[in-house]
């Protein structure tokens, strides 16, 4: 699952480096996947009390 | 060099070298984050846990707006996207901070580097570059200069550019492998065991030789006439 997100970056790299117009939508999609999988491990709970 | 010496000069305004130098000295600052963190993990042996490794993701994400400015010409969606990218990173670094204060035993994960832990360094870099965005979004000059990138100017300027973005491509690549023998395909371990690493000079020569391939690399791509053919001249 975490490998994904740098292969999607990898994506965007190599999209940057051949000029090509999606390079922004899917450096937006590597950032949401970035944020799913930070929600996917929200495991513990933070007390907001602390 | 010759070839370097000889290039053919693309006039660039002041304005647009000054924002090329701010967005090259940005990309060696990240490069500088990701060369700690990966002598933490292939010196120490210290391997990064998930959110380490979501903030990892945020600072390559970071390094898009430069890389960009660089390549493709000055623009403001560049650094909007590099906004973007601190903004996931800045959750994934405040995230961990809070649950390490949340238990005032906690020692916290990791080393500390200069007082704070990485990932507290990683929130004051998201933080430093949305305001750093912010105030080049401000300044209109070098967007009007219509830029179309230094991809096809010779000079020991791009060299250093092309040094920094090569840099983070190769970190990537590097941080991107390193996943697999740690986690797999699958979610990774909370908290990770260590490994055997190079030892803290063996780090930093592996870091080191990142950047020297670069280095090779970026010069190889300036001196080679097939690659470089000046294709517009800007303003």
């Amino acid at each position: 699952m975490m490998f994904s997100m740098f292969v999607l970056w990898f994506l965007v790299f190599v999209g940057i480096f051949m000029r090509r117009t999606w390079v922004p939508t899917l450096a937006i999609a590597a950032m949401v996947w970035t944020l799913v999988l930070l929600v996917l491990h929200m495991s513990d709970p933070i007390p907001l009390n602390f | 060099m010759n070839i370097i010496n000889n290039a053919e000069r693309v006039f660039v305004s002041r304005e647009t070298q000054a924002a090329r130098i701010i967005n090259v000295l940005a990309l060696f600052a990240l490069i500088g984050v990701l060369a700690g963190s990966l002598h933490l993990q292939l010196g120490v042996g210290e391997q990064p846990c998930p959110l380490c490794l979501i903030q990892r993701s945020a600072m390559i994400g970071l390094a898009i707006g430069p890389v960009m400015n660089l390549l493709w010409g000055m623009k403001p969606a560049h650094y909007a996207l590099s906004i973007l990218a601190a903004m996931v990173g800045g959750a994934g670094s405040t995230r961990q901070i809070l649950l390490h204060i949340a238990d005032p035993n906690d020692p916290g994960y990791g080393p500390a580097v200069l007082g704070y832990h990485l990932y507290t360094w990683a929130f004051i870099t998201f933080a430093v570059a949305i305001v750093g965005c912010a105030f080049m979004l401000l300044w209109n000059k070098p967007f009007e200069a219509q830029d179309t990138g230094l991809r096809f100017q010779r000079s020991w300027f791009r060299i250093a550019a092309l040094t920094g973005i090569i840099w983070v491509f190769l970190d990537l690549l590097v941080i991107g492998i390193s996943v697999l023998p740690e986690c797999g395909l699958g979610m990774c371990p909370d908290d990770p065991e260590n490994i055997t690493g190079a030892g803290d000079v063996g780090g930093w020569l592996v870091v080191l030789s990142i950047g020297l391939l670069a280095f090779a690399i970026a010069v190889a791509i300036v001196s080679d006439r097939k690659v470089l053919k000046p294709r517009t001249q800007s303003t």
